[in-house]
């Protein structure tokens, strides 16, 4: 592959745009060339967050173009849904957490959370293959629930879409996340890894 | 982590990185030497300073949040003419603030170089407008920069310090949401030292350089300015980062600038026809250079425009073509091919593109389709404040005291920061456009639906002076303000409803920080951008000072005494400031100034009935169950500030030790 288009997606405090920084910096140090755009609210947690990822030769822009997603990465499920419809490639890929954070429109009863079901029919749909993982649980495991978005990178790259080894991802995780929390994300990148070795 | 001030400070030629555009503007300043660099907060600009005052105290030089963008400016620019090299950076509208000075400054110019960083906003991410603020450099006639990636971000700052000393005119370098908010690759370059020594000659290479009034006066100054401009077009035409691809038999030529020229670039592989278009990238949008651009003009048939923002670039082809190439067609913003509004990405580029290349794109109508279905399962997810944030306690207040002593129709005026959510609406709720020939009062159901009125930094204690003046009575006047705004943008305003007897009710929601754009320290905080102590300014004490009769403080965790306070101040019919004072309580939390877990919040289901009333709190940990009618908490979210319990008149929310 020549490029890899790459959405990551949660919610604000999940942590899904410091994985995607993680992404890019591996592959910078794998000698390739890296973009990374960016959406979300202001400073408040809660808010949707979407991080586009383009790795390869010829990448320009920050941002993945509609139905360009070679894989997206859901911390969250309903936010790796609102990114799918909108960017999921035909034959693409889906990881989602499946633990969801709602809403507060869900919350207060003004709108509707889909059910797994729902959105694995949709990802079908989509004509998306899709993976599940309970991230949120195996971060508990981990021993911080906070690395979730490295269970999911650790899921990533046991899919073998990376066009890098997983051992530089590792590395780069290591020298990014807060040195307290270090052995807490090494063990959720090898619980998200063997989570889909299963 | 730390990582970012350890590589971002290190002198490490050659080394390849990830930086955020706005660090890689950094980097830039910090290559180029930069000894002051000021700012104030703004998304999606925030993190040149951020990274800059990472650094200062490590490299030796002067990094500030400034109380607005106006002192920013004048603080570097001061810096400018004595010699050394200065840097301001700003959002969008950060700039509608500094244009007294910036329109004069370039009468003199700045003999060290200066630069005038900018990040507009297409599509108002985050912002109230979506202005293009290269038109600034068109009215104040110097040479802007664009970058279409984090390298070129970085390397056209640092250049951009040299061409500045080199034409001794201050240089605009303008980024947009996804240059500053998107990262990439960045090769570092060697770091110049801040180790220049300030000088001062009053009248070098010019008799009263640095005053525009001292003679020859403002004309022959402006004079000057002109004498500069041919420069300008020489240095525009040089910058590395142009590109020239003319393409034989082209018909369709392609002009573009910063980020819309890394869409376009996308799009044309997407589309498959780099080999058939020609095209031109300007590292420069104001002036564009002219001769690069008659190539390009007088290579084919048509030109598309691709910017992002308004017609800059275009206007200027236009007016040029009809000199060089008055045959050509010239397509963008005035005939449709690119949109009037919001941001350009790789797939508008692409329909620009094939559009005016006369191709059809295909559609696949099922999908289409299938996506239609499949968005109504996609719930909104409305931003809202955090929870047991103070300005839900604020908020809640304002709405009992309006309720009992807020005559018929009040209006509340807003400002800019988190509470500006108070505007927000609730859950993508639309109304209909109404057209009352009298005062028309709507319910507030949630704190989201409070702000009447909403535009700018400061804009609302004016309004609110206006409606006084203009004789309104059916309901009590109200302005709110947090405590960032209150330094940047209120104290004129209430010098002015002091001086000019105004009317109405003014509410500080002071939580110690600059809190939307990313926690940035302000003059009540008490540390500087640097993390240095700093004095803490008291906002009361200000406005008592100022002369304001009724001023009082209160917290906004206390719901009735916060509500009270607001109903003295209206019932006083005086101008009244009400500070409604607690910290932050994300900034609390991560600065273990506030311990949530001591305790759990619950709903004690028996005694729930059902009525809402916690929701209409508006608090993002709350739920509540449609089909069994009882409210509940998310114990993740919430922070046990105890402030729906307050709101729970049926005692239904328990406090438990845990
Ligand atoms: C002229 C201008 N400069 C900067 C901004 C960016 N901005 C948005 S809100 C805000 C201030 C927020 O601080 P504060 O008033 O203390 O409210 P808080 O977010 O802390 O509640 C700033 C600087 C802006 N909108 N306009």
């Amino acid at each position: 592959m020549s490029e890899l288009n790459l959405i990551i997606a949660g919610v604000g405090g999940q942590g899904s745009i410091l994985a995607s920084h993680i992404v890019a910096i591996a592959a910078i140090k794998a000698g390739l060339r890296a973009r990374v755009g960016e959406t979300f609210g202001a400073a408040m947690r809660g808010g949707a967050v979407a991080s586009h990822v383009r790795i390869g030769k010829t990448v320009e822009g920050p941002l993945v173009p509609c139905d360009g997603a070679d894989v997206i990465v859901a911390v969250e499920p309903l936010e790796g849904l609102r990114n799918a419809v909108k960017f999921l490639k035909p034959g693409g890929l889906v990881i989602t957490n499946i633990h969801p954070w709602y809403p507060m429109d869900v919350n207060i009863g003004r709108a509707r959370y889909p059910s797994m079901e729902e959105i694995e029919q949709a990802i079908s749909k989509l004509k998306g293959k899709l993976i599940k993982l309970d991230a949120t649980k195996l971060a508990q495991e981990a021993g911080n629930v906070r690395t979730a978005n490295t269970v999911m990178l650790g899921a990533l790259a046991a899919t073998g879409k990376l066009p890098f080894p997983a051992e530089v991802l590792k590395e780069a995780i290591k020298e990014n996340v807060p040195p307290k929390t270090i052995d807490a994300n090494a063990r959720a990148f090898e619980l998200g890894m063997k989570a889909l070795s299963k | 982590m730390g990582k970012l001030t350890d590589f971002i400070t290190q002198d490490a030629p050659g080394k390849r990185v990830l930086l955020m555009g706005n660090q890689a503007i950094a980097r830039g300043a910090i290559e180029a030497g930069v000894q002051v660099a000021a700012s104030y907060p703004g998304t999606p600009a925030s993190e040149i300073l951020e990274t800059l005052a990472d650094a200062a105290q490590k490299l030796g030089f002067h990094a500030e949040w400034s109380t607005n963008e106006k002192v920013a400016f004048e603080v570097a620019a001061g810096a400018a003419i004595t010699g050394v090299r200065a840097i301001t950076s700003m959002k969008n509208a950060g700039l509608n603030w500094v244009m007294d000075m910036f329109m004069t400054l370039v009468y003199g110019g700045v003999r060290g170089g200066f630069v005038i960083a900018v990040a507009d906003d297409p599509d108002a991410h985050y912002s109230s407008n979506e202005q293009d603020t290269r038109f600034a450099a068109f009215y104040g006639e110097i040479p802007c920069l664009e970058p279409s990636n984090a390298q070129e971000a970085k390397d056209m700052c640092k250049y951009a310090f040299e061409l500045s000393e080199q034409l001794e005119l201050p240089v605009f370098l303008r980024s947009v949401t996804r240059i500053s908010h998107a990262s990439g690759d960045v090769e570092l370059g060697p770091i110049k030292a801040p180790e220049r020594r300030p000088v001062f000659d009053k009248h070098w290479r010019m008799a009263w350089r640095w005053n525009v009034y001292g003679p020859p006066g403002p004309v022959e100054k402006h004079r000057w300015l002109h004498s500069k401009q041919a420069e300008i077009e020489q240095a525009v035409e040089k910058l590395p980062w142009n590109e020239l691809k003319l393409v034989e038999g082209a018909e369709l030529g392609i002009i573009a600038s910063g980020i819309a020229a890394s869409f376009a670039k996308d799009a044309l592989r997407l589309l498959g026809v780099e080999d058939k278009v020609a095209f031109l990238k300007l590292a420069a949008p104001v002036p564009v250079a002219k001769q690069l651009t008659s190539k390009l003009l007088k290579s084919v048939k048509r030109v598309l425009v691709v910017e992002e923002g308004e017609p800059v670039i275009e206007l200027q082809v236009k007016a040029l073509a009809k000199d060089v190439a008055p045959g050509v067609e010239l397509l963008g913003r005035f005939t449709g091919h690119v949109p009037r509004v919001g941001e350009l990405n790789p797939d508008i580029a692409k329909q620009s593109i094939a559009k005016a290349l006369g191709m059809e794109l295909e559609k696949d109508e099922e999908r289409e389709k299938i996506k239609e279905e499949i968005q109504k399962l996609v719930a909104p997810r409305s931003s809202t404040l955090c929870a047991g944030c103070p300005h839900l306690g604020t908020y809640w207040a304002l709405k009992q005291a309006l309720k009992r002593v807020g005559g018929k129709v009040p209006i509340v005026n807003g400002d800019i920061g988190c509470y500006e959510q108070g505007g927000y609406g609730i859950a993508g709720k639309r109304y209909e456009p109404s057209d009352s020939s009298e005062s028309k009062a709507y319910p507030i159901q949630a704190p989201y639906e409070t702000l009447d009125t909403n535009y700018i930094m400061g804009g609302g204690i004016g309004l609110m002076q206006g409606q006084h003046h203009a004789g309104y009575k059916d309901g009590a006047l109200v302005a709110v303000a947090g405590d960032s705004t209150y330094f940047h943008a209120c104290l004129p305003a209430i010098v002015n409803a002091v001086y000019n007897k105004a009317k109405g009710v003014f509410v500080v929601m002071d939580n110690h920080w600059t809190a939307m754009t990313g926690h940035q320290p302000d003059p009540c905080t008490g540390v500087t951008a640097t993390g240095e102590e700093a004095a803490k300014l008291s906002i009361e004490g200000i406005a008592q000072a100022i002369g304001v009769e009724f001023v009082e403080v209160t917290d906004p965790y206390d719901l009735k005494a916060t509500q009270q306070t607001i109903e003295r101040a209206i019932q006083s019919g005086k101008f009244a400031i009400v500070v409604s004072r607690r910290v932050c309580t994300l900034q609390a939390l991560r600065l273990k100034q506030y311990k949530p877990r001591a305790k759990q919040t619950r709903v004690n289901e028996e005694k729930c009935t059902g009525c809402m009333l916690c929701v209409s709190f508006g608090c993002p940990a709350t739920t509540f169950d449609t089909e069994r009618k009882k409210a509940g908490i998310d114990p993740i979210l919430c922070v046990n500030c105890g402030m729906c319990k307050q709101v729970c008149p049926f005692g239904a929310i328990e406090e438990v030790k845990e």
